[in-house]
């Protein structure tokens, strides 16, 4: 094993990091806040809306993501949708982050007890109001772990990304591979990376989450 | 004294599918007058009082507050508009068995909600509000409180003052005393006991005879989705002429008997 | 634009390599509920050294991406002298894979069981290995089906990436079909209709078993 490969091949391996965070900060981000919207429309809207949208998130959870990203990418411009590898990932992300998010909201939103609803409907509070100030607040945090859980998950996702040729980190180390015939060495320090990425990450939201939750635990 | 509203229930039905759960109710309670419900588990009682405020819908007569309808645009029409529905319920307060405080907030920004989001007082002005409410219940020293540092009546009184806050003119009780335990029960009926003594037109679904005994104009007696008989406390407690109520309370004095 | 007729040609090829995707899944579940019993069984056993391994196998295998782990086996696999066909490589990978997550719902299933049972079993005189394999696994193990299940239905869908070492499942016969026929978006719709069509199928199994626990 060389370690001057890596020092070597430092720059396009730093480059591949960002496009990694960028991938999966911006599919994280607009792949909850679709699912949020899903969420309330679920809620909320008649039936025959709930149904096209149930049938949505049926599709995407049944369906590989590497599928997905291969109709999105391969297929898309056949209909003229025409994007790059990257935007083709942030979206492809964000599709199939999606429903997860949706139903972790959901049953965020059903862990709010009816009664807490209720209080509000009592004095008069308008739905809005009662989804800004009670539904939202208290349904976040008890979706917060799960939240958190499932945005560790999408980091591992990222790298499906490298097969539709986004330059983000998985698809550098293949390029520095193939580049020097060093494949076990850049695969190990990438399995490494992770391992050590999604640790810390998980020790932080754990972290966020007690400090949020504090004063929703029983301390009589 | 407290401005007070009546409530005029006629002819009300309530079906749940094909359950019956309340059958032809009438009754009609003047302003400034305390009526307790009491019966059996399952009677209807408190569905009768969320129908009051429309929290459940009633399928058929009429409810009417100060002789407002309450949910329909006209009896047995169109429902109300949500718009209209809020008004009317802005001066109907509740109080629910489960006490329902938001944990997110503390007892003080509990209380404050309301009069911000609903009546749309500033900040301020609904913070002072909220803090004299809380003194009236008792609790002026626990508005920095989140409801998971408060005892069971504590929280319960800051439901009160919730209600209390937004100047309601008919309070509604769903079972207030029956989540907390024993040595916590005297606080919060005490509360209730001073609002009563204010002038406030109160409807209390409960089991403790004694508040219905002492505090109640009324007493109203449901079973099985039917209202056997509304009368002075002393007739229906202490000289009971239905079998149904007699056996009821049959029951309530065998179970205090341990 | 939508040609129908080259979205159905594809079933043909599509539906022959979907056996390789059950294959793989299949035999990944076996090998998953094999070795996950074992750590699952190391986790909770009283060997401090045997639960932190046990411990580190698990957060490995959840913090690394599939793909990495897949070729990290392929290219390793060479280099320590072992000679298998990728086919191989990618079951074992895979059933190394979710040996990680079955562990994880065995334990789970195990702890949710209510601690005063084997009390009573205790109470009763019965022995350790009387209240393993007579009270607590049963229940575990039914207790446990309905999320072993959709791990299945993870596993089908995870199998998607072993297309990477050029094994010819549906999305490697999928990607050779749209190369032919310059058709994707027909052939990678008619590969997505496939495994929904199978996840559906096990996740109303799952839906099945859920429902018979709950009786």
């Amino acid at each position: 094993m060389d370690p001057m490969i890596f020092v070597q091949y430092s720059p396009i391996l730093i480059r591949g990091f960002g496009l990694t965070i960028l991938a999966w900060l911006l599919g994280t981000v607009f792949g909850m806040a679709l699912g949020l919207v899903i969420a309330l429309v679920q809620r909320y809207a008649p039936k025959p809306v709930t149904w096209v949208i149930q049938a949505y998130i049926e599709i995407v959870r049944g369906t590989p993501f590497l599928v997905q990203l291969f109709v999105l990418y391969y297929g898309g411009p056949m209909v003229g949708l025409r994007l790059d590898p990257l935007p083709a990932g942030i979206v492809g992300l964000t599709i199939y982050g999606s429903p997860y998010f949706a139903e972790i909201f959901r049953s965020g939103f059903r862990a709010v007890p009816h009664g807490q609803i209720e209080a509000a409907r009592a004095i008069g509070m308008a739905e809005p109001a009662i989804v800004r100030r009670i539904l939202l607040p208290l349904g976040l945090v008890s979706a917060l772990p799960a939240l958190v859980n499932f945005s560790i998950i999408l980091t591992k996702e990222t790298v499906i990304l490298s097969i539709i040729t986004v330059p983000e980190l998985m698809y550098q180390v293949q390029r520095m591979s193939t580049e020097t015939f060093r494949f076990l060495e850049g695969n190990f320090v990438l399995a490494l990376f992770f391992w050590g990425l999604v640790e810390v990450i998980s020790r932080f939201g754990r972290r966020i989450e007690t400090r949020i939750t504090r004063h929703l635990i029983e301390r009589p | 004294m407290v401005q007070a509203s009546s409530v005029e229930i006629a002819k009300v039905n309530k079906f749940y599918g094909p359950f019956h759960a309340l059958k032809d109710i009438d009754l009609s309670i003047a302003p400034g007058k305390v009526t307790c419900l009491i019966g059996p588990s399952g009677s209807g009682k408190s569905t009768l009082l969320r129908c009051i405020n429309f929290l459940e819908e009633y399928s058929s007569g009429e409810i009417r507050i100060d002789g407002q309808l309450i949910g329909y645009k006209t009896p047995g029409g169109a429902k109300m508009s949500g718009r209209d529905l809020r008004t009317m319920r802005r001066s109907i307060g509740m109080v629910f068995q489960q006490f329902n405080l938001w944990p997110h907030m503390t007892a003080l920004e509990n209380v404050a909600e309301g009069l911000r989001r609903v009546r749309g007082l500033s900040r301020t002005e609904a913070e002072a509000r909220a803090a004299e409410a809380l003194r009236k219940v008792g609790l002026g020293d626990r508005m920095a409180n989140h409801p998971s540092r408060l005892s069971g009546g504590q929280q319960q009184r800051v439901a009160i003052a919730r209600a209390i806050a937004m100047e309601p003119k008919l309070m509604l009780f769903d079972e207030p005393t029956s989540a907390l335990d024993p040595e916590l029960v005297g606080e919060v009926l005490n509360v209730m006991k001073a609002l009563a003594a204010e002038g406030m037109t109160m409807v209390v679904v409960t089991h403790e005879m004694g508040f219905a005994a002492h505090v109640a104009d009324r007493v109203a007696f449901m079973e099985k989705g039917e209202l056997v008989a509304v009368d002075a406390p002393a007739r229906i407690l202490h000289q009971p002429e239905d079998p149904r109520i007699q056996a009821f309370l049959r029951t309530y004095h065998e179970r205090n008997l341990f | 634009m939508f040609s129908v007729a080259t979205f159905i040609d594809s079933f043909g090829p599509l539906l022959y390599a979907a056996r390789y995707t059950l294959l793989i899944s299949g035999l990944g579940i076996a090998l998953g509920l094999v070795i996950g019993a074992l750590i699952c069984a190391a986790r909770l056993s009283p060997f401090p050294a045997l639960r932190r391994f046990a411990a580190v196998w698990v957060s490995f295998l959840r913090g690394v991406p599939l793909l990495v782990q897949l070729l990290l086996v392929y290219y390793l696999l060479p280099v320590i002298g072992i000679d298998v066909p990728a086919m191989v490589a990618a079951v074992v990978t895979v059933g190394i894979c979710a040996s990680a997550y079955v562990s994880e719902i065995w334990r789970g299933a195990i702890a949710a069981l209510p601690r005063g049972q084997s009390e009573a079993a205790v109470a009763i005189g019965m022995s350790p290995g009387d209240i393993w394999t007579r009270i607590i696994l049963p229940q575990a193990v039914s207790l446990s089906l309905p999320a072993l299940v959709n791990e299945l239905i993870l596993l089908v869908k995870a199998s998607s990436l072993v297309s990477v070492v050029g094994i010819m499942e549906i999305t490697r016969a999928s990607q050779a079909q749209a190369a032919t026929t310059y058709r994707p978006l027909e052939v990678y719709i008619a590969a997505a209709c496939i495994y929904l069509a199978i996840n559906l199928c096990l996740a109303a199994v799952g839906r099945v078993l859920e429902h018979r626990m709950a009786v």
